[in-house]
C-alpha cells in the first residue's frame, strides 16, 4: 500500500537578483495519504502546491520537515503529469514513452501502446509531438505516467492550458485510467469543479503554504460535472474556499 | 436577416485545387528566376572579361568549363581532390572532438567560459593567410599542417555551438527526466544531446564552410598534394584558366557535400522539432 506522509513541511525560496525577497512557499504543511485514494490539493496561486509535488517527487529539496513516500516500507516509484505535457519532440509519441521505462522490451511496447489505447491515441504512436494537438500531447503526458505503473501518482494542474472543452474530455480519460489502475493519486488543482469531480478528498492550502482545510468527497464514479451531487458538493467546497479567503484578508489586515 | 453563404463540397475541391495550382506556379516561379540570376551571372562574367579584363586576365566561363572538363577527364583530379577532402574532413572530426569537451566547459564552468571565449574572439578575428603562412613556418610542406589549421579555425564555431545548445536545452525536459527516475546518463543521451544537436548541426555547418576555404589556402602555402597545391602549380605558371578551373571544381564538391550531407540532416531535424 503507497504512503505519502507529510511532516511540518517548509519551503523557504532565497532572494534572487530579480526577485530580492525570501519567499515562503510552503509554510509547514502536515498531511498524509494512504492507499488507493485520490487526493485533490486546492489552492490559489502561490499557495505552494506545485512546490509540494516537486518535494514529493524528489525534484526540489525542502527547507525543512519531511516527506515519506513509500511502498510497503521501499522508497514509492513516482509517475508525474505535468502542466503541460514535456514531451520530447525528437522522439515519437511511443518513444516518448518508452523513454520513461527502464527496460526496453516487447512487453514495455506492449504496455505502452495498452495506455495510449487506454486515452485514445494507439493510432498516433507513431507520429511527433508537434503534429499533435495540446490536447493529445497531453494526454500522451497522461498515458507515461501510468506507464511507470507507479505507486503514486502526481498532477500538477494537467488540465490548466486546456480550452473547456477539451480539459473535460480530458479529466473524463483521466477517469478511466485511474477507475483500471486506482493509484494513489495527488492532483494539484485551482479548479474547484475539477476537484470535486476527480478527487476522494480535497485538501486546501492557503496562501503562504498551510492546510486549511480537509473535505472528503464521498461521491460514486465516474462522476459527471453537471450531476446534481457534485454541484452540491461543489457548493460546499466553494463556501469553504470563501471562508479561508476571508480568513486570509482578515489576518492580513488583522497584521 | 442574416444569410449563409452555401459552401459545397464541390467548390472546396475547386478551391482547394485551385491553391494547389498556384502554389505549383509559384515553386516554377522561383525556380526560373533563380535561373535568371545564374544567367545573370555567367552574363556579367562574359561582360568583364570580354570589356573590363581581356581573357588572359579573366578566362570566359566556357573557357573555364572546357578546362575543368580537361581536368576531370585528363588530370589526376581524383587523387588531388580526395587527398582536400580528407584533410577537411580529418580537421573538421578533430575540431568536432575538441569543441564537443570545451563547448561542455564553456555551458556549465564559468571560469572556462571567460578563458575560452577570450580565445575564440582573437581565434576568429585572427587573419586565415597569418594563419595559413604559421603553418608553414610550424609545420613546414605536410599534410599534418593544413589538418591542424583547419581544426584550429573550425573548432571556435562548432563549440560556441555546442555551448549555446546546452544552455538553450528546456530545464523542464530535465525535471521530467528526473522526476521519472532517469540517470545522468540517459538525461544526456536522451535529452541533452538531441536538444542541442541543431545547434550544434549549425555551428558544424558554418565550421565546415571555414574548413574548406583554410584547407585551400593552406595548401596553397604548405602541401605537396590537393587541390590549394594545383591552384598554386597553375598560378606559378600563369594559367589562370586552370586556377579557376580547379577552384570551380573545388566548389562542386563542396556544394555536393553540403547538399548531400548537412541540408538533408537539418531538413530531417527539423521537420521533427518544428
Amino acid at each position: 500500500m503507497a504512503t505519502v506522509l507529510i511532516e511540518n513541511l517548509t519551503k523557504i525560496y532565497p532572494p534572487t537578483i530579480t526577485y530580492p525577497h525570501r519567499v515562503q512557499a510552503l509554510g509547514g504543511v502536515n498531511m498524509s495519504v494512504t492507499g488507493n485514494v485520490f487526493v485533490a490539493v486546492l489552492g490559489p496561486s502561490g499557495s505552494g502546491k506545485t512546490t509540494l509535488l516537486n518535494i514529493v517527487a524528489g525534484v526540489e529539496t525542502p527547507t525543512s520537515g519531511s516527506v515519506r513516500a513509500v511502498q510497503d516500507g521501499v522508497p514509492a516509484q513516482v509517475g508525474y503529469v505535468f502542466q503541460e505535457p514535456r514531451l520530447l519532440p525528437w522522439r515519437t509519441v511511443l518513444n516518448n514513452m518508452l523513454y520513461v521505462q527502464d527496460r526496453k522490451s516487447d512487453r514495455s511496447r506492449r504496455e505502452a501502446e495498452f495506455y495510449l489505447t487506454m486515452v485514445g491515441l494507439n493510432e498516433v504512436a507513431h507520429l511527433y509531438p508537434s503534429q499533435l494537438s495540446a490536447g493529445m500531447q497531453q494526454r500522451v503526458g497522461i498515458a507515461r505516467a501510468f506507464l511507470v505503473n507507479p505507486d503514486i501518482l502526481l498532477m500538477d494542474e494537467p488540465f490548466s492550458h486546456m480550452d473547456a472543452l477539451t480539459g473535460r474530455s480530458l479529466r473524463e480519460y483521466l477517469q478511466r485510467v485511474w477507475l483500471h489502475t486506482r493509484k494513489t493519486a495527488l492532483f494539484v488543482t485551482h479548479d474547484v469543479s475539477e476537484a470535486v469531480e476527480l478527487a476522494d478528498r480535497i485538501v486546501m492550502l492557503r496562501p503562504g503554504g498551510v492546510v486549511f482545510d480537509d473535505i472528503p468527497v464521498n461521491l460514486p464514479r465516474p462522476r459527471h460535472p453537471d450531476d446534481p451531487a457534485v454541484r452540491a458538493v461543489e457548493g460546499e467546497v466553494l463556501r469553504r474556499f470563501d471562508s479561508m479567503e476571508a480568513a486570509v484578508r482578515f489576518g492580513a489586515q488583522a497584521g | 436577416m442574416l444569410t449563409v453563404p452555401s459552401v459545397t463540397p464541390d467548390a472546396i475541391s475547386e478551391l482547394s485545387a485551385r491553391e494547389m495550382r498556384r502554389a505549383v506556379v509559384r515553386r516554377w516561379l522561383f525556380r526560373f528566376s533563380v535561373l535568371i540570376g545564374w544567367t545573370a551571372f555567367i552574363g556579367v562574367w562574359y561582360l568583364f572579361s570580354r570589356l573590363v579584363f581581356n581573357p588572359q586576365q579573366l578566362p570566359e566561363p566556357h573557357v573555364v568549363a572546357t578546362e575543368s572538363w580537361t581536368i576531370i577527364t585528363e588530370q589526376d583530379v581524383r587523387t588531388h581532390m580526395q587527398a582536400s577532402l580528407l584533410r577537411v574532413l580529418a580537421g573538421f572530426l578533430l575540431a568536432a572532438v575538441v569543441s564537443c569537451g570545451l563547448g561542455w566547459l564553456i555551458a556549465y564552468n564559468a571560469w572556462w567560459r571567460t578563458l575560452l571565449r577570450t580565445i575564440v574572439q582573437f581565434t576568429v578575428s585572427t587573419p586565415i593567410v597569418a594563419l595559413a603562412i604559421l603553418t608553414l613556418v610550424v609545420f613546414g610542406v605536410s599534410s599534418l599542417g593544413p589538418i591542424i589549421t583547419t581544426a584550429v579555425v573550425a573548432t571556435p564555431y562548432i563549440m560556441m555551438n555546442v555551448a549555446q545548445g546546452l544552455t538553450g536545452v528546456d530545464r523542464r525536459l530535465i525535471v521530467m527526466s528526473e522526476s521519472f527516475g532517469r540517470t545522468r546518463s540517459q538525461i544526456i543521451t536522451g535529452v541533452l544531446l538531441p536538444s542541442s544537436l541543431i545547434s550544434v548541426l549549425a555551428g558544424a555547418r558554418l565550421a565546415f564552410a571555414v574548413a574548406w576555404r583554410m584547407e585551400l589556402l593552406t595548401e596553397i602555402f604548405a602541401a605537396s598534394e590537393g587541390v590549394g597545391f594545383q591552384i598554386r602549380r597553375s598560378f606559378e605558371s600563369y594559367d589562370v584558366r586552370g586556377m579557376i578551373a580547379w577552384t570551380v571544381l573545388y566548389i562542386v564538391v563542396m556544394l555536393i557535400f553540403e547538399n548531400l550531407v548537412f541540408r538533408q540532416i537539418e531538413r530531417r531535424l527539423q521537420g521533427r522539432t518544428a
